[in-house]
Order: structure tokens, then C-alpha cells, then sequence
């Protein structure tokens, strides 16, 4: 039987192209995604910082255990919603109260207004609950409560590859469900997986292997190394024993970006912040 | 910052009541019953009771959500959330004299006995099957159960892919539903169109 509605003359899509604008996180990956737009004065294409995460954008925030998602996650559903930005952010791995005492210092710390974090922010705490994180049914269906209970316009799931630990032969399909989930409700939207730490941060599992990065909008890859040669010393500028943290954007389908890699730390208080490209500081061009 | 954490259905609040409210009729002794001793009137209590047991244990309102969601105040919702099943039962039987909210206690009862599985469903919806077969319309019981989940309006295909082989008084259904307009809205205009199907 012939689908006809899914087939569309290329103009029809024309009034449902979404918007193209960036998403804030309050880090300077938002001056990692760009934008290219035509100067007519100038007869050349401008490129611009988005100013954030892309519009709708279903991101991948992969990195082995401690490179900081989860500062990052935490970090953009703050950010968001003390802006009045609604967020609904699915905790996987730590209890909810856990999560609270976490938000609310990162607010102080950003000096956020945490009263607007409370209103404007609805935790789903799947940790405490197999059906959640077992039946997908279950979690779309009270994502989707969540969802229209609060208007919310982000969403963050830290993480996914909780969703399927025990069960990776379906950590496609699970992806893809939520993946179609987010779109369908017009959330952006940021998806935490985990990394094993054999796999090499240059390789393609390095994106949260298959089952992730081929399905989302695009993967954000955290890494950290330990200075333990001279050699590393001397290229990082650090000393030996130091821990340098690097972030990367590994494909956007979405808009261009920046295909650096950039060095960044984390604060005593926990924050994210990216120093700049790996290239200048190490001294390239 | 609200935190939900169990599983929320919002879908399965109507059938969640609903069931709540029959189980509620069969503890009252049957509608029989109740219409015996001319307590009809209880039932619009009854069917609120049950949307408030429902709504409270399965989608995770507040009492002040449930007030808005059903037009109610939140002093009643308090009240049926509050009512002491045990004290219900006595007042029933005649056996105390003091004041609850009846319909609460009762779906409160139900409630409780669908979920520990004591509702007998499975039993009663035997007897439905029993007394739609008696009255020749169990075909309308089959179609409905191999429709479930179909999404309507729906086309002649997909419903000769639920009932293929199927036959009504002797006629097969690829033959009824050649004989039908499409597309086809509801289940109901489905049964309609069918029961019309095999009159001749």
C-alpha cells in the first residue's frame, strides 16, 4: 500500500523547515556550532557562532566515565531554564535528590535564580524505577506527561546507555524510538551515553559506538587523558600527572561547526569551562 | 521542581476508571441492586470516586490538579481519598451509623481488588462472550477484539488483514467487506455497517 503522506513535493516543506538558531548552555561550545549566511553588501558568505546547541537538535554527549557529561548536561538544563526555558531531564543514573542538590549548586554558582530552575525544570527519576528504564512504552508515555505538563522545550536524558545495559542487541531501536520521541515533540535535545574506556576517542565507537551516533543529529565527544610522558608534558604544556580534559563536536547534520578540538576544565564548583582549540594552545596555528 | 517517579499513562485513566466504577456496582451488590433499593442516585458519585482513585494512583496528580481536571472541589477529592473502606462496608451492612464518603470507600475497594486481581474480569467477560454468542452477535465480539489497536478511519485492507478467514452466519468476511463503504470512522460505524452487511 503506497504511503502518500509521506511523500512531499520539495516546496510543500517549505512553512515546516524548522528555524535555524542556537540553543545556550552557557559554555563556549556555542561558539563551536555555526551559522553561514550570505552578506549581499559584501558578496560573501558570513560565518557565524550559532550562539548554541542548534534548534531541535537531538545531540550525543558520549566520553568514558568522568570527562565531565554529566557537568555539561546538568550545566545546559540550569542555564535553560532559569532562562524560563522549560526542561525535562530523565535521570537514569542518579537518584532525583541527588540531581536537586547538583542543580542547585551549579545555580548558585552560575548565580542563576534557582526559584526559576525549580519552575521551570520536571525531573523524571527512572533510577528508582525498572519499569522506566526497562519498557520503553512506559518512559515515552510519561515523557510525553512530562512534556505537555510543563511545555517544556529541552530535554536531557543522562544517559541512555542506561536504558539498555543489559540489553545492547536493542540499543538501536531504542535510540531510534527516542530519537522520533524528541522529534515528534519538538524538544532539543541532549542524550548522554557512555563510552567504554578500550574504546580509542578518535574512533567512530568513540560517538557511543553504532547504536548512537548514526541515528542522532550529531555527538559531542568528551575525553581526558593523564600527562604521563614528557613528551605529553611538552605537548599539552602541563605536568606530568596533570589530567587534560578535551571536547569535540564529531559531526553536526544539522549546521556547520568547529572541527577543533578544544581544551577545557572543570571547576572546583563543577563547571564546564572550555579554555579554547587544543591547536593554539599546544602552539599550532 | 516536580519529580515523577514511577510510570505515567495518561491513556489508561478512562479504562483505569471505568473498571474502578464497574467493580465498584458488582461490591454494591449488582445495578440490579441498586436499582432495587433506589439508590441510582449514587452512581454520579461513584463514577467521580472512580475517576479520583484513578487519577491519584495512576497518573500522579495532586489533589489540587485532580479538583481542576474533574470540576470538583479539592475538599471533595480530599474526602474520597480519605474515606475508610472498612468503616463503608459497615455502614452498608446497616452495621455503623457514621458518616463517610461511601463512593470513596467503594472505589477505593474496587480499586483494590482489581489490582490484587480479585475483580474476576477474566470470569465476567466470559459470561459476556457466553450470553453475545445466545444472542447471536458474538460476531460483533470477535471483530472487536481483532481490531484493537487499529487506528480509524480505516480501509478495507487493513481490516481484511485482522479478520481474514472469519465467517458470519456462513458468509466470509473478504465477501461482507467488499459489500462495505469506505473509509470506515469508528468501530462502531464498522459493527453498524456489518450488522447491516448481513441482514439479507
Amino acid at each position: 500500500m503506497a504511503m502518500e503522506e509521506y511523500v512531499y513535493e520539495l516546496r510543500d516543506l517549505k512553512n515546516k523547515a524548522p528555524k535555524i538558531f542556537g540553543i545556550p548552555t552557557g559554555t563556549k561550545l556555542d561558539e563551536m556550532f555555526y551559522t553561514v549566511n550570505y552578506d549581499e553588501k559584501q558578496d560573501r558568505f558570513i560565518k557565524k557562532p550559532l550562539g548554541g546547541i542548534p534548534h531541535l537538535a537531538v545531540m550525543n554527549i558520549t566520553g568514558i566515565p568522568d570527562t565531565g557529561k554529566s557537568l555539561l548536561v546538568e550545566q545546559f538544563a540550569v542555564y535553560q531554564a532559569a532562562r524560563n526555558y522549560p526542561v525535562l531531564f530523565v535521570t537514569v543514573e542518579s537518584p532525583a535528590n541527588f540531581l536537586y542538590t547538583a542543580l542547585k549548586q551549579k545555580a548558585q554558582v552560575l548565580g542563576l535564580d534557582f526559584e526559576k530552575v525549580e519552575e521551570n525544570m520536571i525531573v523524571i527519576d527512572a533510577s528508582q524505577n525498572a519499569e522506566l528504564r526497562e519498557d520503553m512504552s512506559s518512559l515515552l508515555d510519561t515523557m510525553a506527561y512530562a512534556i505537555k505538563k510543563k511545555n517544556t522545550k529541552n530535554v536531557v536524558i543522562d544517559s541512555v546507555t542506561g536504558l539498555y545495559e543489559h540489553r545492547e542487541v536493542l540499543a538501536r531501536q531504542i535510540v531510534r524510538q527516542l530519537f522520533n520521541f524528541l522529534k515528534k515533540w519538538n524538544q532539543t535535545a541532549l542524550l548522554v551515553s557512555q563510552k567504554r574506556s578500550s574504546q580509542s576517542s578518535e574512533t567512530a565507537e568513540a560517538a557511543g559506538g553504532l547504536a548512537v551516533a548514526h541515528i542522532v543529529d550529531g555527538t559531542i565527544v568528551m575525553d581526558k587523558e593523564i600527562i604521563n610522558s614528557k613528551w605529553s608534558a611538552s605537548l599539552y604544556r602541563r605536568n606530568i600527572g596533570e589530567v587534560v580534559r578535551t571536547i569535540r563536536i564529531d559531526g553536526c547534520r544539522l549546521v556547520p561547526h568547529s572541527s577543533d578540538t578544544y581544551i577545557f576544565e572543570i571547576t572546583d564548583t563543577g563547571l564546564i569551562d572550555i579554555k579554547g582549540p587544543l591547536s593554539k594552545i599546544t602552539g599550532g596555528d | 521542581m516536580e519529580v515523577i517517579g514511577k510510570p505515567v499513562n495518561e491513556r489508561n485513566i478512562d479504562a483505569v476508571a471505568e473498571r474502578i466504577f464497574h467493580e465498584s456496582i458488582r461490591i454494591l451488590g449488582g445495578l440490579k441492586n441498586l436499582v432495587e433499593y433506589r439508590n441510582l442516585t449514587w452512581l454520579p458519585s461513584l463514577a467521580e470516586a472512580a475517576y479520583v482513585i484513578a487519577l491519584k494512583n495512576e497518573s500522579i496528580k495532586t489533589n489540587r490538579e485532580i479538583a481542576e481536571y474533574l470540576g470538583i472541589t479539592e475538599q471533595t477529592v480530599k474526602n474520597i481519598l480519605s474515606a475508610d473502606e472498612n468503616r463503608v462496608m459497615e455502614y452498608l451492612k446497616g452495621e455503623s451509623r457514621e458518616k463517610e464518603h461511601v463512593a470513596g470507600g467503594i472505589a477505593k475497594l474496587a480499586y483494590r481488588a482489581i489490582k490484587e486481581h480479585r475483580d474476576n474480569l477474566d470470569e465476567r467477560m466470559e459470561i459476556m462472550e457466553e450470553s453475545a454468542r445466545s444472542l447471536g452477535v458474538d460476531w460483533a465480539v470477535h471483530v472487536l477484539s481483532n481490531i484493537k489497536g487499529l487506528n480509524f478511519p480505516v480501509e478495507k485492507e487493513d481490516l481484511l488483514e485482522r479478520l481474514k478467514g472469519y465467517q458470519i452466519r456462513g458468509k466470509p468476511i473478504e465477501d461482507i467487506l467488499d459489500s462495505l463503504e469506505y473509509p470506515i470512522k469508528s468501530p462502531a460505524e464498522l459493527l453498524h455497517a456489518i450488522r447491516e452487511a448481513i441482514k439479507d
